[in-house]
Formats: structure tokens, sequence, C-alpha cells
């Protein structure tokens, strides 16, 4: 896990404060409920701290999982549970495809998308577009880190994050991407 | 003193006389009552009609005020929402046809917004099942619908309006219904009966925030088995949601979960 950015605190909401919140329920719709707000919570903790991938036992002693103030926590297999849950799609019961296991069976990282690449693609696909920079070589490198998009939401984004993105677009001929590793290029059309 | 009863044949004919004039002055009494009736009654919903109109910015933006005024209609036995048994009681037609008591005068407005109070009502209701079980408290209710959903969409409502929103979808069977428990009210978009043992239960999560088995054992006086399978009942239900990370089983209750905006 990145380390939080300390400009901002995030805000949690109020089902944070509330202690069976931390506690698998019983009864299935109030569980299903349960793990949509978890899924929420989760995604806008990650947004708010620019994190793209959480390594469970470090988020497990992070403000996220543990509220010292409550004193109450989500357990490692607890938050995996949820971030299971994250990891199917919506018609499989899930919650829609918003993490994904880096590790696969041993479920210790995982990404979280609260923003998919899909979705990266096209906010990348209209930044391209409302500054003209079609048909323009950039570098990858360039994207994420150059002074041009430090006001965009990618900036600083993880290098892994960014090329799914843009596979995405390359995928449907909107972009190619070239170059040795390490020094890839990308063309937008 | 002899009779004045008349003899014979014509006796018939001065009784049935007797009997038509009776019947005709009895009609007369009748329509000049009912005539000045009509006419207290138009008056009053002239006065009324301009009252509302006057007002009608005010009834529609002012909680408090409007909340009175549907007071008022209530105490002259005019119902707001259904108010289609005033036209007609007498066999007349009273408000005209078509359109409730509100549609006249206006136009409208005022029926829809209590429809549309009653829609955020039955969304919310919807939306946070499987979050409080299907019980949702009046107060709670009346600061979502206030808040809104989208920006600038909230409803300044007061918890008469919700109760009365609630009421008009009676119509439809659709089951919601408000209880009340302890002090508090709910609305119950779920059709069960709470049994007395589980509205004590919630009464006490009320008050405390939270119970727990033995909580329930030391001040209720209740054998183990009793309390165990109350809260298993509730819990069951979806109406109150566990902590198992305290030293005992705590139940709690989620209503004060809606300010969340998840």
């Amino acid at each position: 896990m990145d380390t939080p950015s300390t400009a901002t605190p995030f805000q949690f909401p109020p089902t944070y404060s509330f202690p069976p919140f931390f506690t698998p329920q019983p009864n299935n719709s109030t569980r299903l409920s349960q793990l949509q707000k978890w899924s929420s919570l989760i995604q806008s903790y990650c947004r708010h701290h620019c994190i793209y991938r959480i390594s469970l036992i470090e988020a497990v002693e992070s403000p996220l999982f543990h509220n010292a103030a409550l004193r109450k926590r989500l357990g490692l297999s607890e938050a995996r549970a949820v971030l299971d849950w994250m990891a199917k799609a919506e018609e499989e019961g899930g919650g829609g495809r918003r993490t994904e296991w880096i590790d696969g069976g041993s479920k210790t990282v995982a990404w979280v998308w609260w923003r998919r690449p899909e979705e990266w693609a096209e906010i990348l696909a209209d930044w391209v577009e409302i500054t003209g920079q079609k048909n323009t070589v950039l570098t990858v490198y360039e994207l994420i880190e150059g002074k041009g998009t430090a006001s965009q939401e990618w900036h600083g984004m993880e290098q892994e994050v960014m090329f799914r993105s843009l596979n995405v677009l390359v995928k449907r001929g909107k972009a190619q991407v070239f170059g040795s590793e390490g020094q890839e290029g990308v063309k937008f059309f | 003193m002899s009779t004045r009863r008349g003899v014979g044949l014509g006796a018939f004919t001065n009784r049935t006389q007797t009997t038509q004039s009776y019947a005709t002055h009895g009609a007369n009494l009748r329509s000049t009552h009912a005539s000045s009736l009509q006419t207290q009654l138009s008056v009053f919903q002239s006065v009324l009609h301009s009252f509302a109109l006057e007002h009608s910015s005010t009834i529609r933006s002012n909680p408090t005020f409007r909340a009175e005024f549907a007071r008022m209609c209530n105490a002259i036995g005019v119902d707001p929402l259904a108010a289609s048994n005033v036209k007609g009681k007498n066999g007349r037609r009273g408000l005209g046809e078509g359109g409730s008591f509100w549609t006249q005068i206006m136009g409208g407005d005022m029926n829809d917004f209590y429809f549309e109070v009653a829609v955020r009502v039955v969304e919310l209701c919807r939306e946070t099942r499987s979050e409080n079980g299907g019980l949702i408290g009046v107060e709670e209710c009346r600061r979502r619908v206030g808040k809104g959903r989208a920006i600038g969409s909230g409803l300044e409502v007061t918890e008469d309006d919700i109760l009365r929103a609630v009421k008009s979808l009676e119509p439809l069977g659709s089951g919601f219904s408000i209880i009340s428990v302890g002090s508090k009210q709910y609305i119950r978009s779920v059709p069960k009966e709470l049994n007395t043992d589980q509205a004590t239960v919630l009464e006490a999560i009320q008050v405390l925030g939270f119970v727990s088995v033995s909580m329930l054992q030391l001040n209720l006086n209740w054998e183990r088995a009793r309390a165990q399978t109350v809260v298993d009942d509730l819990l069951a239900d979806g109406l109150v949601w566990l902590d198992a990370q305290s030293e005992e089983n705590e139940y709690w209750s989620p209503q004060n979960l809606l300010d969340d905006s998840g």
C-alpha cells in the first residue's frame, strides 16, 4: 500500500462508526447491504489516497479496516471475503469486478478498481480529444508523470494500470503502444 | 268532547289531504334547509378557496403552515387527500366532478405534493430494505427525503407530511403501514407483525443504542432462552445488526446508518 497522502484526511462515512459494520452479518440480505457499504468505502478510500493496489496484510492494520477509536477491526479472512465479493461480477452476485487478485489463488494482493481500466480508457480518450493530441506521440512516462497531466486524476498512476487502460484503447483501435520496455510510447488515433 | 274525526267515506279523503299537506310542508322545510345548507357550504368553500389561493405558496413552501392547514381541513371533515367523499355526500355534487378537493382548489399541486413525497418514501424504503429489514423511522425518513438525492431535489417536509403520504398509499394495498414502538413511529414496508417481545427489545435499543442478551435478562427479568429467541428473530428479519467483537454479542439498530449516502 502506498503511503497515504496527508493533505486532507479521508472523511469516513457514518457506517464506519457503526460497530456491527466490522462483524460479518448472519442475515443474508443484511450481509449484502454490508458488503455494498464496504465496497463503496474501500473504493472511495483508495480513490482519496490514490491507492491502486491493496495488500491485505498491511491493509488490515490501516485505518481502512481497523477503527482504532471503536477498537473494532475487519480481520484478515473477513477482509479477504469482502475483496472476494467485490471481485465477482454483478451477475454472479458480486460487487461488479471492483477488485482483482494480483497473486491469483493466494489472495493477498489485489487491484482496487475505483475506476476500471475501461473507465480509465474513456477518460484518457476524452483527454486526448479535448487537448487535441490525436496522432501525436507521447511517452507513457510523460502520460503518468509529465507536467501536462499533473492536474489529471491518473497522474502518478501505477504503470501497470496505465498499460492495462491503454490496452483497452489498443483493442478498440484507438491507440498504439510501441517501444521497448521502460521506454514505451503511445500514439492515439 | 266529541271526536272531530268524520264519519263515512269523506273521512278517508280528509285523511289523505292532511297527510299530503304534512308531506308538502315537510318537503318545503327540507328544501329550505337544504338550500340554506348549500349556501353555507358554498360560502365556506369560496372562503376556503380564496384562503387556499391566497396562501397557496405558503402552503406549499412552509411545512408547519401546511400541517396546520391540513389539520384544520381534517377537523371540519375534509380529507385533503381522499377528498372525493366530500362531493356528493348528500347525493348531489358538492365540489364538481373528478379531481379531489385539492385539485379543485390548487390545481393539483397539493395532491401531487403528497404523491411525490409518497414516491420518495417508497423509494427510500425499497432502497434501504436490505439494510434495515423494512423498518424505517419516520424521523429518519423525513430527514432523508428532506435531503434529497440530487442537488436541489430535497423536499422540506414534516413528519406529518410523511404520515399523510404513507396513508395515501393505503388504497394501493401495498403493505406500507405506520407502527409505533415506544415513543417512536416507524414505517413498515414489509408486511409482518412485531410481537410484544420484539417491540420491547426494539424500544430498549432506541433508548440504549444496543442490547445484549444479558442486558435483556437483567432489565426485563427474562429467561436467557427468551431473550436469545427474540434477538435471533430480530436478526433473522434484518431489523438489528450483530456486533460480535465485544465481550458479549451486541445487537444494534441500523436506523442511524441512514445518513450514509452510500
